[in-house]
């Protein structure tokens, strides 16, 4: 019997309602008291195509997928013919047969089989097409031995909103399902248990709108963006929720308006942010430029997704850092955070927005699909405790916002003013005496355009001495594992949850290992690093793309090593715990060269 | 501060990188006089403009000032005055700027209707890269890159902007200074999108759209014209003989930031601290 740990796989066309059967039974996980981490992969259009929804839950944190998949809820033929092959040996499958049959050659004998007619009963006896799906949790509340109790009632509370009739026909969906399961099945287990502990007081959250939340709790008020998956989703939160504080949301025609917008608005004073995916972020390179040189802060959500051109919208892939970090002509400084979980997409949406001031400068928050996408259990959040640094802003007298609120005097004021730490006290328009010229092409301390020699040297010196100022204040990595280990991992973002479920396993399996998921990967983190792969043998970094970017990235700055390894995902999927640990062994014991 | 305002208040000392006799002086003079007499005080002034010989203007204006990248003023306008409406906003750009490469911009900020006024310095060339044709250059212009004639037809930018839904309409003459400050005292006080396309000769490269060709093709509307019909501006607009120099067309309609902004408080004034129970409202709809 597997308590308390369980991955299931919602297939179907799109608009079968897998998406939605999906949430909901996360929502049921998540009041048991489990940690769930949900993974979207949908195909790009909206109706038809194979659409599938992973649902994982167990009693310890996870930030990612299993190895397998335990329980695939098919609600047609091609989902059970795409998938069999993940199925976990011992799981099971519910597939509705209302019209379809399961063909004998594809028939695992080393899984269960439940075949419901969902959409017949749901037509039949409920008298409502609608509730096809809310019966296949109620098969699944059956065979995985839930509490029926505790199933009627978190689906109940689920769709309280909607009204005493909805509750009653979805919880009459559920006990319809569980009833076809005794009578068909009888007592026949899957094999699983889950029961229900104690709910922590947590919260189930899309990464997307951790990041949004993060960043209106910490005083955005202004966003401008395209429509582009996987960012999409801040945009409407923000649409949303904006103008109830005070902020305006703007959908652009485009991105190069959306990010020209976003830094007028920040030139006026606002804490603005934009967010795109690959194709967007390229569209937005010339601007980005701009904000660099104005020294505009401005923050730019990266959703990344699977390229180049349009790629595969709905995919996950780790393949914009090289663009991110280098895209753009000429050079100005920028910086490049990236959470690994939910709850860190929140307070780094936050962080950003205060690098972005503190430093006058571009701020990249770089995530993927896999966790932007993804919902995860995560504890309440500190926003009480967030702090707004606004940085050297001169505001309007009187004007609460900014922190620093002294008044300038026309003729002595210089927005671009050299300093130590290469950061000018900015003003905003409608400031008295703080009139300027911000000029994206070079210009002098007082922002008057000149191609003066000395002054070009001294002004790209100012910009880039901020990369070197802000160290102190961008976010460390995260290590786990055993520090005195000989294999070392690195990676960044959704990845860290796939990989800290490896460590462990190559850990019991007798390899120690250590992981170092790198926050900051720009200004490069060189110091962190070094530091991390000292005396390891082995060093292997995991990525989501073809190239290695991040791996190029480790072997230009921190030198050429031998004994580093990349591990390499491409396929559009999130990694799976062992495909982390194959290749790890599979190196190990071969004859790859480890540092001697 | 002084309680009148004079144009030498706009002004910097900043040297010009203009050509001699530039029609673009003409512009900037007639703007520095407009600003003074609305009274407008050069620290509530946030004026945007892109890149080429027309955007250099931002520079010898006192003022806020932006210069951004080519043909992306008007987002950059348009955000400043959502972030604050108390500013007056100026955009300015040339043919090349607004209806080239900011064309999709140009469009979607007139739809859009904020409280902006667009300056369009129209030279029918391509000046800072040293004369090529234009999206207004007439067809048969020879130039560097159309050295059998410029191949296509020119665009009418107020014909454009009229049909995507402007709410002020006019153009003017460089080298007629009172009429053009008259435009443009005239489209900065409209509420809503103002467009004044001022024509505007490039001395160096245009050997045909000349001070003395704009004089000889160029007419006022006279007071017979009535600017809130619509039809009329299309069909004064569209018509083939001389061209024709006035307020085209005006209209009031909410604009964008009436109807985008729920509060009076510009919203570089709202408060970022926020209300802490209201954000938790918000975490409560994830528990």
């Amino acid at each position: 019997m597997i308590v308390n740990s369980i991955e299931i796989m919602f297939g179907g066309q799109a608009g079968d309602g897998s998406l939605t059967t999906g949430d909901l039974i996360a929502g049921v996980f998540k009041r048991m008291g489990l940690e769930v981490y949900t993974y979207k992969d949908f195909p790009s259009r909206i109706r038809g195509g194979h659409t599938n929804y992973v649902i994982r839950a167990q009693q310890r944190e996870n930030y990612g997928m299993a190895d397998m998949v335990d329980c695939l809820v098919a609600f047609d033929l091609e989902a059970v013919e795409a998938h069999i092959e993940e199925m976990r040996p011992g799981g099971f499958i519910i597939f509705d047969n209302t019209s379809e049959q399961i063909p004998a050659e594809i028939k695992r004998s080393d899984i269960n089989w439940y075949e419901v007619p969902l959409a017949k009963i749901a037509k039949e006896e409920l008298k409502a097409e609608i509730v096809r799906n809310t019966i296949s949790l109620g098969v699944l509340g059956a065979l995985i031995g839930m509490d029926p109790e505790v199933m009627h009632g978190e689906v109940a509370a689920l769709w309280k909103r909607k009204g005493d009739k909805v509750v009653e026909m979805n919880v009459g969906a559920v006990i319809a399902g569980e009833r076809y399961v005794k009578e068909q099945f009888g007592d026949r287990p899957s094999g699983y248990s889950l029961t229900k502990s104690v709910d922590g007081d947590r919260l189930l959250m899309m990464g997307n709108d951790a990041i949004a939340y993060g960043a209106l709790v910490a005083g955005c008020r202004f966003m401008a963006g395209y429509p582009i998956t996987p960012a999409t989703d801040i945009l409407e939160w923000m649409a949303k929720y904006l103008p109830r504080h005070g902020g305006v949301a703007v959908q652009a025609e485009d991105e190069l308006a959306a990010i020209n917008m976003t830094i007028g608005a920040a030139f006026t004073g606002v804490r603005a942010m934009t967010a795109t995916s690959g194709p967007g972020l390229s569209l937005m390179t010339e601007a980005i430029g701009l904000a660099g040189v104005l020294e505009i802060p401005v923050v730019i959500v990266e959703c990344a997704r699977a390229g180049p051109s349009t790629g595969m919208p709905t995919k996950t892939e780790q393949s914009n850092l090289n663009h991110i970090i280098f895209g753009g002509h000429g050079e100005i400084p920028k910086a490049v955070i990236s959470p690994g979980t939910v709850e860190e997409s929140f307070y780094f949406a936050a962080l950003a927005l205060n690098l972005a001031e503190k430093y006058q400068m571009p701020i990249f928050l770089l995530t993927e699909q896999a966790l932007c996408q993804s919902k995860a259990t995560l504890p309440l959040l500190e926003f009480e405790a967030l702090e707004i640094d606004r940085g050297k802003l001169i505001g309007h007298n009187g004007h609460t916002n900014g922190n620093g609120n002294g008044k300038v005097v026309f003729g002595e004021y210089k927005r671009f003013a050299h300093t130590e730490d290469g950061v000018s006290p900015r003003v905003i328009p409608g400031v008295d005496g703080g009139m300027h010229l911000a000029a994206g092409s070079e210009h002098n301390d007082a922002g008057v355009i000149t191609e003066n020699v000395k002054n070009r040297a001294k002004m790209m010196e100012k910009r880039m001495r901020k990369l070197e100022s802000m160290r102190e204040d961008l976010p460390k990595g995260n290590i786990f594992g055993d520090p005195s280990a000989e294999v070392a991992i690195i990676g960044w973002g959704a990845n860290r949850g796939p990989i800290v479920e490896a460590l462990d396993r190559l850990a019991a399996a007798g390899t120690k290992t250590r992981f170092l998921q790198m926050r900051t990967l720009w200004p490069f983190p060189e110091d962190e690093v070094r530091d991390f792969i000292k005396g390891a043998k082995h060093v292997f970094v995991v990525e989501n793309n073809f190239t290695g970017q991040l791996d190029r990235l480790i072997r230009v700055v921190v030198g050429p090593l031998e004994y580093m390894h990349s591990v390499r995902k491409y396929n559009g999927r999130a990694f799976r715990p062992i495909e982390i640990i194959e290749p790890i062994e599979r190196a190990l014991s071969s004859t790859v060269l480890a540092r001697t | 501060m002084t309680a009148v305002l004079t144009p030498k208040d706009f002004a910097t000392a900043t040297p010009s990188w203009w050509c001699p006799g530039c029609g673009d002086y003409g512009v900037l003079s007639a703007l520095k006089s407009a600003l003074a007499d609305l009274g407008k005080n050069p620290k509530d002034v946030a004026f945007v403009s892109g890149i080429g010989c027309s955007g250099k203007i931002s520079g010898y204006l006192h003022s806020y000032a932006f210069h951004g990248v080519h043909g992306r003023a008007l987002p950059v306008a348009t955000a400043v005055k959502l972030a604050n409406q108390e500013l007056t906003v100026i955009a300015a750009g040339g043919d090349g700027d607004g209806y080239a490469i900011g064309a999709g911009h140009f469009v979607h900020a007139v739809r859009r209707n904020p409280d902006v006024t667009y300056i369009v310095m129209d030279n029918q060339t391509y000046g800072l890269t040293k004369g090529q044709s234009s999206p207004t250059s007439q067809t048969g212009y020879v130039t560097g890159t159309s050295p059998n004639g410029h191949p296509e037809a020119p665009m009418n930018g107020l014909v454009v902007a009229l049909a995507a839904g402007a709410t002020f309409l006019a153009r003017g003459f460089s080298a007629h200074p009172k009429l053009l400050v008259e435009l443009l005292k005239q489209a900065i006080a409209h509420k809503g999108f103002s467009i004044v396309e001022v024509e505007s000769p490039c001395v160096t490269y245009n050997k045909i759209n000349t001070y003395a060709w704009f004089k000889e093709n160029t007419f006022y509307l006279d007071e017979t014209y009535d600017p809130t019909d619509k039809v009329a501006a299309f069909k004064t607009l569209i018509d083939e003989g001389k061209m024709p120099l006035g307020v085209f067309y005006r209209e009031d309609r909410a604009t964008l930031e009436d109807l985008a902004l729920k509060d009076a408080t510009p919203v570089v004034k709202a408060s970022l601290n926020g209300d802490l129970s209201r954000f938790a409202s918000i975490q409560d709809q994830y528990r």
